[in-house]
């Protein structure tokens, strides 16, 4: 909008403020391709917009997806992994087999193996493209959770979904291009890096109780909205006066902008985020009712559904309860009840709506855990131990646009420790992801410091055998 | 077999601008040994011969040739293999094979996949990666003859660089104008405006220099009397005096202390893991805002920050400044869950060297780790000699429980004076938890005799047994909250104080080179010592008896060093004009950006040395400049033609960073407490702390949900900064306003305008409680509605209040009384307050506020 129309709608709008008319929060693709703010893709795309699921704290893998008839066989008796012991260890040393207590038994048409702990996700076992082999390099949440989310483990970078809306911009100029549900407190996990600002993650709880706010100072409950018009109106009053009297600037231009964009998100995004209108049958599928196990994940995920389809090019939704240091046996059930029915009712929907071939879900932890015991106190009895952390093997999975469905890809030795065919590193995941979006790995960069980075720093291959 | 890097130790003799043609021919196989079929090709026994084309060669061609070989045209690192001497020569990594030492050859690290992990694809079964490492324990016979000619070679050929190269003295350049320049940093602005055909802006207005420059030194907008004053000052010294006054002020080290602290990875927290508290890293931000305010030379400053536990001291005080001053080289984000403890310990020193680099130097030397640097004169056996005097410093130290690491403490000297006050206070504090303890035992009692009678057989009447019962629950309670009290007390007794600090390590010893920054994949010894670009004739060689570090502080400060002075002079720069003179702060390499000045970068980087170092005297000179006291106009003809202001034909426009936003608020509502130092997390509150009973398995954490009553108007530099997540509580404002995050080393901070930045100051309690506070001051201060005006003016932005921003006021004040007045229950003081915090509140959300003209 012109400087001038815009400051003839301030003047004739009541109080010269929120008059703005917001073009359809959730108009799909609002915005012509030429006024995207970023780059074009590389290639053709297969994919348009990415949800990734994060399983914060390190899912166990052989409990879910990757069955070790030997752990099972050798349950509660030492074992010898091929471990190269340079680490130190805590309450792993006497390394006694954990079998695990579910069977992850073939699924589908497909036979993708997934776990009685999951029966919601085996329903859609078909559209799974599951890696068996992956790796990672870090051992511990904080380094490994960056690491995943941002390509390295120690600094600060740009996240991977600021990445993405860097590098294709974003389709619907009313929202961010990058929204992260429920995320976990490192912000660079969600940051921008030295990536300009506008890539960021915007963080967003989704509310339970209509007085929380799903973005911070969203609202100022104590002030009525009159008198904060009639604040806002004055304000940009006085903006307009210094503007006149300093001359124009692109800063104070934008600084003004930046009020009514607030103004607008404040007033639209409770209605974004209302659920209150969705069918039974919508809520049903997703697991949302008061008192589920699965409710607060369910809203999560299908918020995410409608934030995908209005545009958004990378929603993500973090789904914690994962670190099963002890006592896995009687935890893991319970965490895998808070996923299980959000996660298959959004591919579900994502199915029935059309929109899982444009889409590519992303379901991964930080890593895995150790197929041997973790017993911090010593003294437990087996079947109350827990699984230590595991980078060096774990199963994530793809779902959707572009990739192979219903189809398993590596394998780990018989202890579940390393890979032994078709390892999938961090990196080439990353890689990979990109390289559906339509981006090169090696050609997405950022000068900074005299040096181009990218997202996979220098390392990463594109998984090519499981692309569809 | 002379691998080449044993070459390397030669290249310090050769003149330095053919270092890197050499050293790129060494690595690529300019000197590879002939190939060829040489001596122990007579005893060549038939069975090495069987097992390497049976065993050896199917595993190479079916695994390895597919990326590294002349038929398939790759060569992946720059490594061959499909010919003895493409693994003599080796790739980027060096040689590929040390015959008879698996352990030390590259290509069984890699199939090992320990850090270097080849095939990518997966692990060889353990059968072929037994008979690789067999193959080459038995010398690795090779018979393959070939060539492996030389793969091109990415590294540009390396010329003069500017900013190696000592600074010149040029002479003050001739200009037109000679009334303008008021000394030689306008001659040279002046100078190259000229040259470009355009010139300077018209002075700016005596107000807005003043919260300019305000602002500048001391992060603090000027009070109305300040105003006043200087507005009445008609000597010509009237400038000098305000800038004199300023950096007198403690503020002014507030101030600057926290652009030194963008740079070093300053927190209130070690790691990010788990919460776990610094809780003396506060000692190492006083000392730099005292540092600061004490104008100690910069060269000074460095040294101390580098090698002050090796300096001489003059007394406790200084011995403990020094100690605290090491602290420089251990804030940053330390992996403290790192299990592989060789990894940390170089992961530890890299981030050292990569701090001192960006911060002191201008330089990313972290990047010559795993390989020559690509752009920069440095190479990884520049890197390792610095390294080597990293690694005999002290710095992490394992925990004695668990997987954990942190970074080394000292316990600090203390003044016979500071000894007893502490004596007393542990006293003090020992007689209180003996009083508590005794009051647990008698709860304790109390509860076990009401257990008793609850389970006293036969059972008391079932009335009896819910009244105990009631009687047992507050019991407990206090049990629990007196016995969290005494586990905190226990913990934070009044200890000697300590601080982050390093100390030599008992053993003093050069570091290794490794392969690719693996922890445990080493190449030759480098020698201690600093880069062969940046020698400095006089340099001191390193004894034997100690690590280096004073050394390397006096190289770093060395007055003929290109870089050290230019970086400073130029950060400097940067926080008054916007940009630096180089741009890339952080970066003065090949690949950063040349100076737009660069005489006057040179001119200032000797004049610092003139200057004695002294950042104070440095900048009385700049602020005082007329180049500083131009006006921020815009010229639409200069504009056009300098549309990125590199030439300063004005004043660029700055937004008040997150800390002068918040503590200009505290100011103007009068309200800032004028100090602060000590520690920053509120631990003594119980409840934000955890993890403090002996026999936990992670260590002791904060939680940080209470501040002390104060801290909602210290300085924002004094709160408390978190590694891992948002900064809470009154530091919020961190999150929103493009504060450097601790875990960078970051010079410059970027301004973006994004609409949380609106939302917080809309609907953020910051804003809301000053503006409050702020109309609380007008009301009390003023009398009238047109004098409360003229003050709201003066006060927020330090200017007359114009007849139509007036009218516009008292049109609004009018308009949201009734709408305020709520249902009658306020009383009219209330509703005037309400009414003029919502007018103060848009004043404080004005761009006029948040910017700098």
């Amino acid at each position: 909008m012109s400087d001038l129309s815009r400051r003839a709608l301030l003047q004739t709008s009541a109080c010269g403020f929120g008059g703005l008319a917001l073009r359809g929060l959730l108009a799909q693709q609002s915005i012509a391709d030429s006024e995207s703010r970023a780059g074009a893709p590389h290639h053709p795309p297969r994919a348009q917009r990415v949800i990734f699921l994060y399983m914060s704290g390190g899912p166990s893998q052989i409990d879910l997806f990757d069955p070790k008839p030997l752990i099972d066989q050798k349950h509660g008796t030492r074992i010898s992994p091929p471990i190269d012991g340079r680490e130190v260890t805590v309450g792993v040393d006497r390394y006694l087999a954990l079998g695990s207590k579910w069977q992850a038994t073939p699924r589908g048409a497909s036979g993708v193996t997934i776990s009685d702990l999951l029966p919601h996700l085996a329903r859609v076992a078909d559209e799974l493209c599951l890696l068996k082999a992956m790796e990672t390099d870090n051992e511990a949440h904080a380094p490994a959770s960056l690491q995943l989310h941002t390509g390295t483990s120690i600094d600060v970078r740009p996240s991977m979904g600021a990445w993405l809306s860097y590098g294709l911009g974003t389709e619907n100029h009313n929202l961010p291009g990058f929204i992260t549900i429920h995320p976990e407190s490192d912000v660079r996990t969600y940051g921008a890096g030295f990536l300009p600002a506008p890539y960021q993650g915007t963080p967003l709880t989704v509310p339970t109780r209509p007085e929380d706010l799903p973005i911070r100072n969203l609202r100022d409950p104590q002030t009525p909205v009159r008198v904060q018009e009639q604040r806002l109106g004055f304000l940009q009053q006085l903006n307009e006066r210094s503007k006149r009297r300093a001359g124009n600037d692109p800063q104070l231009e934008g600084m003004i902008q930046s009020f009514e964009l607030a103004f607008r998100m404040q007033k639209e995004t409770p209605g974004l985020v209302d659920l209150s209108h969705e069918t039974e049958a919508t809520l049903a599928r997703y697991g949302i009712g008061p008192g589920l196990a699965s409710d607060r994940n369910g809203r999560a995920c299908l918020l995410a559904r409608r934030l995908s389809e209005a545009g958004v090019r990378f929603v993500q939704v973090t789904m914690g309860g994962w670190d099963h240091h002890g006592d896995i046996r009687g935890a893991l059930p319970k965490t895998c009840a808070g996923v299980d029915q959000p996660i298959a009712g959004l591919l579900e929907d994502l199915r029935a709506r059309g929109l899982l071939d444009e889409t590519l879900v992303v379901w991964s932890g930080e890593f895995g855990r150790t197929p041997w015991s973790q017993d911090l106190s010593g003294t437990s009895p087996i079947e109350t131990h827990g699984r230590e952390h595991q980078p060096e093997s774990y199963c994530a999975w793809l779902a959707g646009a572009g990739v192979k469905a219903g189809i398993m890809h590596g394998r780990t030795d018989d202890w579940g420790y390393r890979p032994i065919e078709g390892a999938v590193h961090l990196y080439d995941l990353q890689a990979t992801i990109l390289h559906l979006m339509g981006l090169d790995h090696e050609r997405l960069t950022w000068r900074h410091s005299g040096r181009d980075y990218r997202l996979t720093d220098v390392h990463g291959r594109v998984v090519s055998e499981i692309l569809a | 077999m002379p691998a080449p890097s044993a070459s390397r130790t030669v290249f310090p003799t050769l003149p330095k601008t053919v270092l890197f043609v050499s050293l790129a021919s060494l690595l690529f196989g300019g000197l590879a040994p002939r190939v060829g079929r040489g001596d122990d090709e007579a005893q060549e026994p038939s069975e090495k011969r069987e097992f390497f084309e049976t065993k050896v060669l199917p595993i190479l061609q079916n695994r390895c040739l597919e990326c590294h070989s002349h038929q398939a045209d790759k060569s992946k690192g720059g490594l061959m293999l499909d010919s003895r001497s493409g693994w003599q020569t080796g790739g980027d990594s060096g040689p590929a094979i040390v015959p008879g030492k698996p352990d030390e050859s590259l290509l069984i690290q890699a199939v090992r996949h320990t850090e270097l992990r080849m095939p990518p694809t997966g692990r060889l079964p353990t059968e072929e990666t037994r008979i690789l490492e067999d193959w080459v324990l038995s010398g690795a016979y090779d018979p393959r003859t070939g060539t492996s000619p030389q793969p091109p070679s990415d590294r540009p050929p390396t010329t003069r660089h500017w900013a190696f190269e000592p600074p010149n003295q040029a002479p003050l350049p001739e200009v037109r104008d000679r009334q303008w320049p008021a000394g030689a940093v306008d001659s040279f602005i002046l100078s190259s405006l000229e040259r470009e055909g355009l010139g300077p802006a018209p002075e700016s207005d005596r107000a807005t220099w003043l919260r300019r420059v305000s602002f500048d030194l001391t992060g603090l907008p000027p009070s109305p009397v300040e105003l006043s004053n200087f507005l009445g000052d008609h000597s010509p010294e009237a400038w000098a005096t305000v800038v004199n006054r300023l950096l007198d002020s403690p503020a002014y080290g507030e101030r600057w202390a926290r652009h030194w602290l963008d740079l070093v990875g300053y927190a209130d927290q070690i790691g990010t893991s788990n919460n776990v508290f610094a809780e003396n890293a506060w000692r190492y931000r006083d000392y730099v805002i005292g540092s600061l305010n004490a104008d100690k030379p910069w060269d000074h400053f460095l040294t101390e920050q580098i090698a002050g536990d090796l300096l001489p001291a003059r007394s406790e005080t200084e011995r403990a400044e020094q100690l605290v001053a090491t602290g420089f080289l251990l804030l940053g984000d330390l992996s403290i869950v790192e299990a592989d403890k060789a990894k940390l310990r170089i992961d530890t020193v890299d981030q050292q060297l990569d701090k001192i680099g960006r911060a002191m130097l201008g330089l990313t030397l972290g990047c010559a780790r795993c390989h020559d640097h690509k752009f920069d004169p440095v190479s990884q056996h520049d890197y390792y000699a610095l390294a080597g005097i990293l690694f005999s410093t002290h710095s992490v130290e394992r925990a004695t429980w668990g997987v954990w690491s942190f970074p080394f403490e000292r316990e600090l000297p203390e003044t016979p004076a500071a000894r007893a006050e502490r004596e007393a206070l542990l006293a003090a504090q020992l007689r209180r938890m003996d009083q508590w303890r005794r009051e647990l035992r008698d709860l304790q009692g109390k509860k076990r005799d009401l257990d008793a009678r609850l389970a006293q057989q036969p059972p008391l009447p079932a009335e009896t047994r819910t009244q105990l019962d009631e009687e047992r629950k507050p019991l407990e309670l206090q049990i629990r909250r007196l016995d969290t009290q005494l586990v905190h007390a226990e913990f934070f007794r009044a200890k000697p104080p300590r601080a982050l600090a390093v100390e030599e390590e008992p053993e003093l010893r050069d570091m290794r080179l490794t392969i690719r920054g693996n922890a445990h994949a080493f190449g030759p010894l480098v020698p201690r010592g600093f880069p062969q670009i940046l020698q400095t004739k006089d340099a001191a060689t390193i004894p034997t008896h100690q690590s280096g570090r004073v050394e390397l502080a006096r190289w770093l400060t060395h007055p003929r060093h290109p870089l050290t002075a230019r970086v400073a002079v130029n950060r400097v720069w940067q926080k008054l004009f916007g940009e630096g003179l180089v741009r890339s702060v952080d970066y003065f390499g090949v690949r950063g950006e040349r100076p737009t000045h660069p005489e006057l970068l040179d001119w200032l980087a000797l004049r610092y040395h003139e200057l004695g170092w002294s950042q104070k005297r440095l900048l009385r000179e700049l602020v005082l400049s007329r180049t500083y006291r131009q006006s921020s106009l815009p010229n639409a003809e200069f504009e056009s033609r300098d549309p990125e202001n590199r030439q300063l034909w004005r004043m660029p426009r700055r937004r008040l960073d997150a800390e002068a936003l918040r503590d200009g608020l505290l100011a103007v509502a009068g309200r800032l407490q004028p100090t602060g130092g000590g520690p920053g997390l509120p631990l003594e509150y119980p409840e934000n702390t955890g993890g403090l009973r002996r026999g936990e398995v992670n260590p002791p954490h904060f939680n940080l949900g209470k501040f002390r009553p104060e801290q909602e108007y210290l300085r924002t530099v004094y709160l408390p900064i978190i590694r891992s997540g948002p900064q809470v509580g009154p530091a919020e404002v961190r999150n929103v306003f493009d504060f450097t995050q601790p875990g960078e080393f970051a010079g410059r901070r970027s301004t973006t305008t994004v609409p949380t930045q609106a939302l917080f100051l809309m609907n953020g309690p910051l804003l809301k409680n000053r503006a409050r506070e702020v109309a609380q001051r007008v009301l009390r201060e003023a009398a009238t509605e047109p004098e409360r005006l003229l003050h709201l003016w003066r006060l927020v932005l330090g200017r007359e209040v114009s007849d139509e921003e007036q009218a516009g006021a008292r049109q609004l004040l009018e308009q949201l009384r009734p709408e305020l007045a709520g249902g009658g229950e306020l009383a009219p003081p209330e509703i005037e307050l309400r009414t003029w915090s919502e007018l103060c509140h848009a004043l404080l959300a004005s761009n006029e506020f948040l910017m700098l003209f």
